[in-house]
This record gives C-alpha cells, structure tokens and sequence, in this order.
C-alpha cells in the first residue's frame, strides 16, 4: 500500500526516450531480405534440379554422364519412329479421358446429394470419402486386383454363379474405373467445398418463386457447380497422366503401356536403358503435365469471380428429394463398400491367409505366415523403417520449407514473391517417376563426394519425395496465413519488429496449427509415394512401396498385403498421434 | 512533438495513380484527419507515412528526419520509424494478453523489467483499462480493444501516432463517447495525430485540421469550418455534410453579387461569391439545408431569393423536421425546427449562404436521380 500511495503522489515523469530499434545491415541486405533470397534459392535448386539433366538429355546421343556428348534431336525421332510411342500416347489419352470422366459421374451427384440434400447417413457418407488420404492408389489397385482380378475373390464367385466374368480388371477400361474410384474423392471436395460456400438464398429465391425441389436442382445448383467441374476434371486428368500404380499392376501383364509405364519399362527393365529415348520422353510428359497445371491455374483465378461467396455465413439448405435421396444414399453407400471398403478389408484379411479364394474357406488357413516372410528379411525391415525415417524427416524438413515459402510468397514485398510460390507449387506438374529419373541424373552429374552421398542414400530419396509433397505442405499453410489478417504483423512492424522479427513474435505460434497439419499430410504423402525411388533406391533404400512391388514381381501376394496393412497401420498411428498434439496445442 | 512533412508524393499501382502529388504539413502536437471515400487514397497515405507501402515518388520526413525520399534513395522501413499506430480491426495479437501486447513493443526496444512494467501500467492507466491487463483479446469488448490498441501504440512514446479508421468498428452509441475521450486524451497527451477516416462527423468534431481527398488527389486543406462553410468544390461539400445542388446559368453580375438563372424552374436567385465567373457561364449553386428557411405562402411579396415551393414530404427525426420540396424538377431538402408546414411554402435564403461553382458539378449522379422528380 505504501508503494502505491507514493506513486499516487508522485508527478508523472516524462520517461527516458525508447529509441526505436536498429537492424544490422549487410551489404545493405536486412536479415529479412537475406531469408528471402535464401529461400528462393532453395526453392530454385530444388526445383530445377531433376529437370534440367532431363532437357539436356534429351538432346544428347548418350548417357549425360559419359563424356563427349554431341547435342542431336534424334532421340525425338526415335521415340516417334520406333519405340512405339504412338501407342503409348494413344492408351493414354483413352485412360486419362476415362478416368476423368468417370471420375465427375461418381463425384458430382454425391457432392450435390451430401451437401444439398437431406440424405439419409448423409454426414457418414461425407467424411467415409476421406478415405484415399489413408491408402496410397498402389495399395487400393492390390486391394482391387485381389477382389476383382482374374482370380480374385468376387471374381470366382461371379463366376460360379453365371459361368463367366462379365468385367475384365486387366484393360484400359479397368484401369480408369479403378483410378476414378481412386481419384473421386478429389473432385468431390472441390464441389462439396463450392456447393457450401455458395449462397443459400439462391435456393430460397427460386423457392419462393415456386419451384419445386428438382427444379431448383437443376436450374440453381447444378449450373453453380460448373466452374469447380471444370477445374477437378483438368486436376483428375494430369493425376491421370502421371498415375504410375494402377498401370504398372494392371497394364503390364497384358502390355497395355501408358506414359508413366512406357518410362517404367524402358528406364528400369530394359537391360541397357536408352537415356535419349527416356530423356525425350520425360520432357514431353513434363511439357503436358505443365500445360495442365497452367491451364488449372487460369481455370482457377477465374472461377473465384464465379463464386459467390457473402459475408455472412449463410447454412445451406437442404432439399428434400424423398425416395430418390434413398436411391442416391444406396448408390453412395456402393461406392464406398464395393470400391474401397471391400477392397481394403479384403487385402488385410489376405494377409492374414495363406491361399484367399471361395473355393476354400479362408479361415482354414489362418496364418501369420506373410508376416513372417516379411519380418525375417533385413531387406524387407529396412524398408519399413526406411519408410518411417524418410516420411518423418521429410515432414519436419518439407513443412519448414514451405511455411517459409508461404511467409516469403504471401507476405513480403520481396521482389521475387510470386516466383517463389510458383517454384513451391511447381512440383505437381512433375509425375513422381520423373521426379525419380531427374534426381537420377542430376545426382550422377553431381561431383562424386556429394552426389555420392545423396544416390543411393536415405537423403537422396527425402529429396525427391519432399519435392513431390511440397505443393501440399505449400497448399495447406497457405491458407491458414490468409486467414491471419495482415494488420497483425502491420502492427508488429509499427512496434518495431522487423519482418523476420514479425514471423518469430507474432505469426509463429498463430500458424503453429497449420504447421502441425503440413507435417501430418507430408507424412502421409511421403509414406504413400514410392515412384521416385523406383529409381532412386539401392538394396538397402527401398521403401515399403518399392518392396510391395518387389514381392508382387515375385507372386507373393500374401506378404504384399502384410506390408499394405503395416503401411496402413503407420499412417493410421501416426495421424492419431499426431492430431491430438495439434488439439492438445489448440486448447492451451 | 514533431513535425510531419510529406512533400510531392505519389503512388501507382500497376498503372492506376493512387496518390498524385500529395503535399501537407502537419505542425507540432496537431490533430491532423485525412478525409475522403473509400478508395481516394487516404489510408495508401499513412500506410506511406507508417512505412508499411513506399510511394512511387516523393518524400516524407518527421521531425526533420528522412523516412523516405525517392530522389535520394532514402528508405527507412517501418519498424526502425519508431511510430504508434493503431489499425482498423486493432490488430490485437490474439494469442497474447494485454499485457504482453504492450509488452512486445518495449523488449523489442530492450527495456529493462521495470521500466517495462511501469511503462504497461501507466499506458494502460491512460486508457482506463489497467484492470484488464491479464484478459486476453477475446475477452474483451470492441471498445475495450480499441482502448487496448490506443496503449500499445503509446506504450513506447512513439514520436507520431498515426489512426486508421480506429473507431469504424464501434457501434454507433458508443463511437460517439469514444471519438470525445480521444480528443481529451490526445489533447492531454498532445502528440502529433495522423487520422483517418471517411466519416465527416468524426473529422469535424475530432481534428484541428483536416485534408480531404478524392481519387488520389488532395483537394482541401483546412480547418473544420472552413472546410464546412467554404468547402473548395461542390465535391467536398456534397461529402462533408448534406448539400443540395442546382445547376443555372449565370445571367448578371456586380462584383461580387452575381445572379442565377436556376434550370429546375428558372428563377432567378442572387448568390455572394468569390472567384471568376463570366457571364452566361453554367454554374451549380449549392446549399445546405439548414441554410434554406420555409415560410408560409403569405401575401405576395417577392424580396430577395425568395423561391415559392410546395412541401413534398416531412420527415420528423427527433430534434428537427427535414422537409422535401419540389422546386421545378428537383427536390429540396430542408431542415427546419417547425413540424407544421404543409401545401405552397416558399423557400428562402441568404445570398451569403449559398456557394457557387464553376460548370455543372453535380457530384453524384445517383444520389441527384433520386432527388429529381416528374414535373
């Protein structure tokens, strides 16, 4: 009380000046704009590293690596001419066309059904489509190959039934059913998301003017969902182009040979690859799957003006369609039992038998055989703790790196902004398998101390597949640093904060959330790619992915589908784990 | 207390002109606004002077020092300015309590422990809200975070303290209180204040002057009654309070006494006026409404700018009546303490109180569509 009745009495002293900081300068550069270059650079040789030895070995007569190499456009005329290419461009086009289109039939109506309509389980249904996030499409194609397969489960029993099996798994039609059911999910979310956001009082409008629930259907809500159609199907057709699992299992035991195959092949089973060839390939698929993303990217700036999107959030009302919603309801319940459930379900009961057919009860032959196999090999342990390490580091490192980007990309005055979210987003329009030989070579051109040290090496792959999920990780910061409004480090900066010292002080623990959300999706990427080490990998630096696939070559489909649950079980594990930190740091 | 000079300043984005050679001084411990629409540049201005946007051209200096001078290359970034700002949406660090957000600002400057909390306490002291120093943000009332943002701009001593818009967010009862106990605040405290806003009461009751802005050029400087009573173009007095607008052509003048022929009914009115006006010249007379007086229609007896009316509506909105009139194709708005006029009236006027200017300047064609009616 003392204290305080003499400061009471005391007059109110001017206080001593707080000067405002001073930041030190190095060669004029802040350690701001010092962060920003460094970031770009990164970026910059991250990015262009696998793709620059593929444009130069595409003009070149002989392996990058050896020396004398003349420039020639021969490996173009080669690829056109003789090596079958035509074909490949041919299957392609028809899978790409048909996954798409496949894709939109699955995805559209049950956007419109769970976000519209008053469907019976609607909210079930909505998350049940989440799914794909767990399951890599290399795991859903075993799981299909062993229902729907030749031999599979269902197909035996269809066949006892009606004497014959009236779908064939192993052809291009096969194929685009499998990776539309694969790729559904994506295109729903895009229509669910736009389906949500778009103003409700639409509808009501049309209500009011008397029409009738499938007329508002029809005449309101569908017409909105065009410009989100358009952008999925072009994002569903460049996943289709590069999709490597689903092709390598099905086309190859028939000799259906797409883009991504057709590099499989000719850079991993022939015994002497021709790097022209595979070079001039490469560089052509980039050339399309680029085009793609530009194309995406204009679809998607001028969709944002189609959105309506008003203040305040207004709930969507849903229409009610009586027994049709039932029908709908039933038709989405199909999907996800026939398409992905069953499937799943049925590869981790396989693992747990010795022979999987219904002409035998599979419970006879309960074993954990193929989980043996797999645990008394080093090679095939490796893999998995492989798997981990990589998909782990990689989270921490590719999260890092992106949350910078987003910083330098969405919130400087840097003068090369835009260039950096260009690089951090860039990657998508790599397939993984390109990703794979590009690291390839520009590892071997690397002097041998460093490039040793990365091929063959756990790093070398963290590399690759870091770079294949950093879009994502760049994706998912992205729009968390949107929502934090900008006159919060405005404020910091007036305080005194530099804008580095604005990240630190401010920004860090408000984007920490998002942060923890990047490391779990690119853990869960990581985990499911596998593609870019097909090349990458030496003896002792396979992944769970590359053994999969070594142990199917060698017929042992029980231990593959040993390994698809270890797989499945990791992810599983770790995204429970992972997302009760991110709660247990909300609620604090 | 020093001094802001910006001088010459402009800024393009893309190619659209922004601010065009923006050019004031704000003196000593003054409560200087920058008032215009949306869009006219105001906050692009003090986003220049906090540093947080670098104009294209021009120079800004406070208290003698460079912040930015294009010619010379000169730059300081924001945080080594040492300004206090306050943002639109208070920019309240949500994740910190009250007391660290002023924290923030002083370890930033290295401020021992004591001085530190001695300092929190007395900038939250200043603003009422000592008590609240362990809540955080969301736990606090809009008027409270503006109070909260008004002490951590001030917890440093910054040398200017610049506003953007702080009281828009308030409800409207209680901008009122607010916009008063800032002006004894900033009074008591006398530092030199940069305001922003678009709402003309709050400029009027607020600043010792103000700079109002259309389109990226400063049109007026001034103090708030000149820039009420003699606003510089039919613009600034259409934005900063109510106007009504005739345009006429000038038929005769004698010094500065010119007459009027107005086009809504071809009267003929006398109007006081500076400036150059020829005759035969189209101009627009404007008049506020509280300028204009009803009487009853009485017996005829025509005096000076007396113009004969009918009431087309009445408006009671508490302290006063507001009275539309057709005068030819326009309407008339008036303000008048008496709630019983009705039918033929006749309007009346000061030549002293009407303003003219130059050519047809009506500002808003909406709003003058509204106030037109069929003959």
């Amino acid at each position: 009380m003392a204290i305080l009745a003499t400061e009471r009495i005391a007059p109110v002293q001017p206080r001593a000046v707080l000067p405002a900081p001073k930041y030190r300068k190095v060669f004029g550069v802040g350690r701001s704009r010092l962060f920003q270059y460094v970031v770009i650079l990164i970026l910059a040789i991250f990015v262009i590293a696998p793709i620059v030895p593929i444009l130069y070995q595409s003009f070149t007569d002989r392996p990058l690596y050896e020396a004398g190499g003349i420039l020639t456009v021969q490996n173009y005329v080669h690829l056109f001419t003789d090596a079958g290419f035509g074909t490949v461009i041919l299957n392609t086009a028809i899978f790409a066309v048909s996954t798409t289109v496949l894709t939109l039939i699955i995805a559209v109506p049950m956007a419109v059904l769970v976000v519209r309509t008053k469907l019976p389980l609607g909210k079930v249904l909505g998350l049940s489509m989440q799914w794909p996030f767990y399951i890599s499409s290399l795991i859903l194609s075993f799981g299909w190959i062993t229902l729907y397969g030749p031999a599979g489960f269902v197909s035996v029993v269809v066949r006892d039934a009606i004497g014959f099996v009236p779908w064939n798994l192993y052809s291009l039609g096969g194929m685009a059913v499998t990776e539309a059911v694969a790729l559904a999910p994506i295109a729903y979310v895009f229509c669910a998301n736009a389906l949500r956001q778009s103003d409700a009082s639409l509808e009501s409008a049309a209500q009011v003017c008397g029409a009738k629930p499938f007329r508002i259907l029809f005449s309101v809500v569908i017409p909105m969902l065009r410009p989100p159609i358009v952008y999925a199907s072009i994002l569903i057709f460049s996943m289709a182009l590069e999709t490597l699992s689903v092709p390598l299992l099905y086309g190859t035991p028939v000799k259906i040979e797409v883009f991504s195959t057709f590099l499989y092949t000719n850079g991993l089973q022939s015994i002497r690859p021709n790097y022209g060839i595979l070079g001039a390939a490469s560089t052509l698929i980039l050339l399309v799957t680029i085009a793609t993303v530009f194309v995406q990217a204009k679809v998607l700036k001028n969709s944002q003006r189609f959105i309506s999107v008003r203040g305040k959030a207004t709930r969507p009302r849903r229409l009610d369609l009586g027994w049709v919603g039932w029908v709908g309801a039933a038709g989405i319940l199909l999907y996800v039992i026939f398409g992905a459930t069953l499937p799943i379900l049925g590869l981790v009961f396989r693992s747990f038998t010795l022979i999987f057919t219904p002409l035998q009860s599979p419970f006879k032959t309960l074993t954990l055989d193929n989980y043996d196999r797999i645990f008394t090999y080093t090679a095939y342990i490796q893999s998995i703790i492989n798997s981990v390490v990589i998909a782990g580091i990689g989270a921490v490192v590719i999260s890092c790196l992106a949350l910078a980007a987003v910083l330098v990309a969405k919130r400087s005055n840097f003068r090369f902004a835009r260039a950096v979210e260009y690089l951090a987003l860039g990657p998508q329009a790599i397939p993984g398998i390109i990703v794979g030989i590009g690291f390839f070579w520009a590892f071997a051109l690397l002097p041998n101390a460093v490039g040793g040290l990365l091929q063959g090496a756990l790093a070398g792959l963290i590399v690759a597949f870091g770079l294949r999920a950093l879009p994502t990780a760049f994706g998912s910061i992205s729009p968390a640093l949107m929502q934090i409004a900008n006159e919060l480090d405005n404020a910091a900066r007036t305080s005194g904060a530099d804008w580095f010292g604005a990240f630190m002080r401010v920004l860090r623990s408000l984007l920490f959330p998002a942060f923890m959300g990047a490391i779990i999706l690119v853990f869960v990427t990581m985990m499911k790619e596998y593609s870019a080490a097909l090349f990458l990998s030496s003896a002792h630096t396979g992944v769970i992915g590359t053994t999969m696939l070594e142990l199917w070559v060698q017929g042992n489909s029980g231990s593959v589908a040993a390994l698809a649950t270890i797989q499945i079980l990791i992810t599983a594990v770790f995204v429970a784990v992972a997302s009760q930190f991110m709660k247990g740091h909300a609620d604090a | 207390m020093p001094e802001v000079r910006v001088s010459h300043l402009f800024k393009k984005f893309g190619n659209v002109n922004v601010l065009n050679d923006i050019d004031f001084t704000i003196n000593e411990g003054e409560f200087f606004t920058l008032l215009g629409p949306s869009g006219c540049g105001k906050s692009t201005t003090l986003n220049c002077i906090a540093g947080l946007e670098q104009p294209t051209a021009g120079s800004i200096a406070v208290g003698g020092t460079p912040f930015v001078d294009t010619e010379r290359g000169v730059y300081v970034p924001t945080e080594e300015r040492n300004l206090g700002m306050v943002f639109q949406s208070y920019a309240l660090w949500p994740q910190m309590t009250v007391a660290k957000n002023l924290a923030m600002p002083l370890s930033i400057r290295r401020a021992s422990r004591s001085d530190k909390a001695e300092r929190i306490h007395d900038a939250l002291d200043k603003v009422g809200l000592s008590h609240l120093k362990d809540r955080y943000p969301h736990e606090l009332s809009g008027g409270q975070q503006q109070r909260v943002a008004l002490a951590r701009a001030l917890v440093y001593s910054p040398s200017v303290l610049l506003l953007d818009e702080p009281l828009s967010n308030l409800d409207a009862k209680l901008r009122e209180q607010a916009r008063a106990w800032l002006k004894r605040l900033q009074e008591d405290l006398g530092i030199t204040t940069v305001y922003v806003t678009h709402d003309q009461d709050e400029a009027l009751s607020l600043s010792d002057r103000i700079a109002v802005m259309f389109e990226g050029h400063m049109t007026q400087i001034g103090t708030p009654k000149e820039i009420y009573e003699r606003p510089a173009t039919a613009h600034v007095a259409a934005f900063v309070g109510s106007c009504n607008f005739f345009t006429g052509t000038l038929e005769n003048r004698h010094g500065r006494v010119c007459q009027v022929r107005l086009d809504s009914n071809g009267a003929i009115v006398t109007i006081v006026a500076d400036g150059d006006f020829s005759i035969g010249q189209e101009v627009t007379v404007a008049i506020r409404p509280e300028k204009l007086t009803i009487t009853p229609e009485v017996a005829d007896e025509p005096g000076v700018n007396v113009l004969r009316t009918e009431v087309l509506t009445r408006s009671y909105v508490g302290s006063r009546y507001e009275y539309g009139l057709r005068l030819g194709r326009n309407v008339v708005q008036v303000v008048s303490a008496n709630g019983g006029l009705d039918g033929a009236v006749r309007l009346v006027f000061d030549p002293e109180d009407a303003l003219l200017y130059p050519g047809v300047t009506i500002p808003s064609q909406e709003a003058q569509e509204l106030m037109t009616v069929s003959a």
